[in-house]
């Protein structure tokens, strides 16, 4: 395993749950959807700290080859040699279920109609329906 | 006195006991190994989280040009109305593990009463349950519902009447079969919310603490307001006592169970340093944002914690008391053999006499 001090242009990425480390590789590229749009961190990027939404985390070359993990929420820090990924949901695309994530995006819909005129359960609202619509993409294959 | 037959019956189901025991307490020794492990496994996620949050209460203000405070969650009220979650375990046969548990939480309760508070109870686990729930009410809420917009959109409101100081506010029976952080964040958010609409205005939570087999102690540990992060606020009820940490230490011996704490792994450390590098990092975000989400997902994080170490030591006690029970079993089969061996020579001796004394006779 490369350790962080290698010059070999690859960068170090770890993928961390609440259950467990789910992934400890290098990755010549990380695609990254984060709050604001989806960026990609490349070795010797700037230090970073960004929040992610819904999407897809999507790792390039290295030593594990192309990796795809849906993730939902979660916590971005870059570093020029190391990119760290905590995230509260991380699963393959082949392991959402499509059905459940179906009934998401419709109990996101309700929220939103019960919703009126508070933004904090608006916002809620619109968060499970962005979450479950991510997933259905992700499933997919659509991304 | 006792026929050898009876002996001989009664030595056979302390034997078959003694078997159950004894598969009892492997079985707990291997569930305390993986929900060991599954502790471990779920301290990078935590630490990392901290350590951000962390590293943002550095780099910000927590309070804001007019005196706001940054976040609902670290808004100190005057203690009126008090949560206390009660973590114990969903089955019995494990020596004083629950009762330890619901005995230190009564403590905190009375205690907490004798200042005039009120007290919500969540408790978690079968057992909790079963020990409130006949002696404290259920919460009332009233569900309101208003339909405005021409029904195209409603306003739905639970509202709150206390009728008794003590309740029980939720239950969570099934949140210990599988340890799951979803089901986890949903009770976090339900007294968060309730948090921040100042039905309640402080958080504990009672539980076991497990640092190793002959580590462990009930707690009480604060949740909310959130005073200062990372440090855990913690006031042990009860500590074990030296003849339950020598019981502990030698049932774990022979299950094969280290007694050792597990040393922290090589990505626990650098998980302390996530977010921390002494760089000007880009912000994607404005902090109060990253802020707002995620200091609910640091109080889950926090029970989540509790709910894996609390799993961890109920096995450990139902390991121990199992090898206590497979121990006795062993010495009452001991004396009912010796028993039995002299009931039996007793009865020879008798038949001897008779025959001799019969020949005498003659």
């Amino acid at each position: 395993m490369a350790d962080a001090t290698n010059n070999s242009g690859l960068l170090q990425v770890r993928l961390v749950t609440p259950d467990r480390l789910l992934l400890d590789v290098t990755a010549a590229a990380v695609e990254l959807p984060a709050m604001s749009g989806y960026l990609e961190a490349l070795y010797g990027a700037a230090p970073l700290l960004a929040e992610l939404g819904a999407g897809e985390v999507r790792l390039h070359g290295g030593n594990s080859g192309d990796q795809v993990f849906f993730v939902a929420w979660g916590f971005v820090e870059v570093l020029p040699e190391r990119v760290t990924i905590l995230a509260e949901t991380a699963l393959h695309p082949e392991e959402i279920d499509l059905n459940a994530a179906q009934a998401d995006l419709k109990h996101g819909e309700e929220l939103w109609q019960q919703a009126g005129d508070d933004q904090v359960k608006y916002d809620e609202a619109n968060s499970v329906t962005r979450v479950a619509e991510e997933k259905i993409a992700s499933a997919q294959g659509k991304h | 006195m006792a026929n050898v037959l009876d002996l001989r019956r009664r030595i056979r189901s302390v034997k078959n006991t003694r078997q159950i025991t004894k598969a009892m307490k492997m079985v707990s020794a291997a569930k305390l190994r993986r929900a060991q492990e599954r502790a471990m496994q779920a301290r990078p996620y935590a630490q990392m989280l901290t350590s951000v949050l962390e590293s943002l209460v550095r780099r910000t203000d927590l309070i804001n040009d007019v005196g706001d405070i940054m976040h609902p969650l670290l808004v100190e009220r005057e203690e009126k109305n008090v949560l206390i979650i009660v973590v114990a375990g969903d089955k019995g046969f494990a020596g004083g593990f629950n009762s330890n548990i619901t005995k230190a939480a009564q403590k905190f309760i009375d205690e907490r009463r004798s200042l005039g508070q009120n007290l919500d109870l969540e408790p978690v686990g079968k057992k909790a349950i079963g020990a409130y729930k006949k002696r404290y009410p259920a919460a009332t809420y009233e569900h309101k519902e208003e339909i405005y917009d021409n029904e195209l959109s409603k306003h739905i409101e639970d509202i709150r009447h206390r009728a008794d100081p003590i309740e029980v506010s939720f239950e969570h029976p099934t949140l210990l079969l599988r340890t799951n952080f979803d089901d986890v964040t949903a009770m976090a958010h339900s007294i968060i919310d309730r948090y921040e609409r100042a039905e309640i205005d402080s958080v504990y939570i009672v539980y076991n603490e497990f640092k190793s087999v002959i580590q462990q102690r009930v707690v009480v540990e604060k949740l909310l307001p959130i005073r200062k992060l990372g440090s855990h606020e913690v006031t042990a009820l009860e500590e074990m006592t030296e003849e339950q940490k020598e019981a502990a230490g030698k049932a774990a011996l022979s299950a094969g169970v280290s007694i050792n704490e597990p040393e922290q792994s090589e990505i626990e450390k650098e998980a302390k340093k996530f977010g921390t590098s002494e760089v000007d990092y880009i912000f994607d975000e404005a902090p109060e944002r990253l802020f707002r989400h995620l200091m609910p997902r640091y109080v889950t994080t926090q029970i989540f914690h509790a709910l894996l170490e609390s799993g961890a030591a109920e096995h450990a006690a139902r390991m121990t008391a199992t090898d206590a029970a497979t121990k006795n079993a062993g010495d009452l089969i001991d004396s009912l053999s010796l028993t039995m061996n002299r009931v039996r020579q007793a009865a020879i001796t008798k038949e001897i006499i008779e025959i001799v004394s019969g020949a005498a006779a003659l």
